[in-house]
């Protein structure tokens, strides 16, 4: 180990956790559920109501519930699936993503303000 | 023409051990909160063709293993071959670059060519799929090529020190 290796690691970490830092400037509740498809917007599914919905993702249909405020993916058909172990989200900073089927559900808040923001 | 053949075989032998771990490894994903996450044990077979030959036999071994672990896998031009391959391209120019300067042991090099490889992935990401919150996963993602980076260049260390004493790790 020289001391350039320990500066890069040191300098790695660093801009990891400041890019990690705007983040949790977005702590505020969201409305809406944003279901896209090839970042073509399918559903637009309010939180307060309780709900199960589907989708056509590219592998197949992709199974989406509201229930409490929060959304998940239930079922759907990928390698891994990441989206459906990931569980319920409410959070808008973090969304879930399927990419085998180009879905990808994110939480906004209601007003066009914040959608601009978030785009 | 026996040294010849034999950079060939030992080259060739790179190729195939990174072909291994590449797919042994893709039947164990570490399922953790960030998707996507490899240690990239494959490189080991890379980062040991640079220290031992030189950055042209790194290029050879890496694009060789990537290209043949695709059409092994049946992904060969799919999205997670395009992945693989934007990500090793960046790394590879980091790693020789890193290595061509001076500064770095081969602890810097590996961690700057894993950070270079997660970057690349992710840019290639958010371009195929016009998707750029994936971006959101880069600090996680950067974090973690930090701890896989140097497993990697440990690892090597180690297979230096048997395979090639002659060789400088500094």
């Amino acid at each position: 180990m020289k001391k350039a290796d320990k500066i890069l690691i040191v300098f790695l970490l660093a801009a990891s956790v400041l890019l990690l830092l705007p983040l949790f400037g977005r702590t505020e509740q969201g409305q809406y559920a944003i279901v896209r498809v090839r970042n073509e917007e399918k559903m637009r599914l309010p939180l307060n109501q309780d709900g199960e919905y589907t989708v056509q993702g590219t592998l197949g249909d992709v199974h989406i519930v509201v229930n409490d405020g929060k959304a998940a993916v239930t079922q759907e058909n990928s390698p891994h699936h990441y989206c459906s172990k990931q569980g319920y989200v409410d959070s808008p900073a973090v969304p879930i993503v399927c990419l085998p089927n180009e879905t990808v559900v994110t939480i906004e808040g209601g007003s066009s303000l914040e959608d601009t923001v978030i785009q | 023409m026996t040294k010849g053949i034999h950079k060939i075989t030992a080259l060739s032998l790179l190729v195939a051990a990174g072909i291994l771990m590449q797919i042994v490894e893709s039947f164990f994903p570490i399922v953790m909160v960030i998707p996507g996450y490899k240690i990239g044990l494959a490189n080991i077979a890379g980062l040991y063709a640079l220290y031992a030959w030189g950055p042209k036999e790194m290029t050879v071994v890496t694009g060789l293993r990537v290209f043949i672990a695709a059409l092994a896998t049946g992904t060969l031009f799919s999205v997670s071959f395009i992945l693989s391959l934007t990500g090793c391209t960046l790394s590879i120019i980091t790693m020789t670059l890193a290595k061509r300067c001076g500064w770095f042991s081969i602890y810097g090099v590996s961690t700057a060519g894993a950070a270079s490889h997660t970057l690349g992935q992710i840019i290639a990401i958010c371009f195929i799929y016009q998707q750029f919150f994936m971006g959101l996963f880069l600090p996680a993602l950067t974090a973690l090529s930090v701890v896989s980076g140097l497993c990697i260049a440990w690892l090597t260390a180690k297979l230096l020190r048997r395979l090639s004493p002659k060789t400088k790790l500094a």
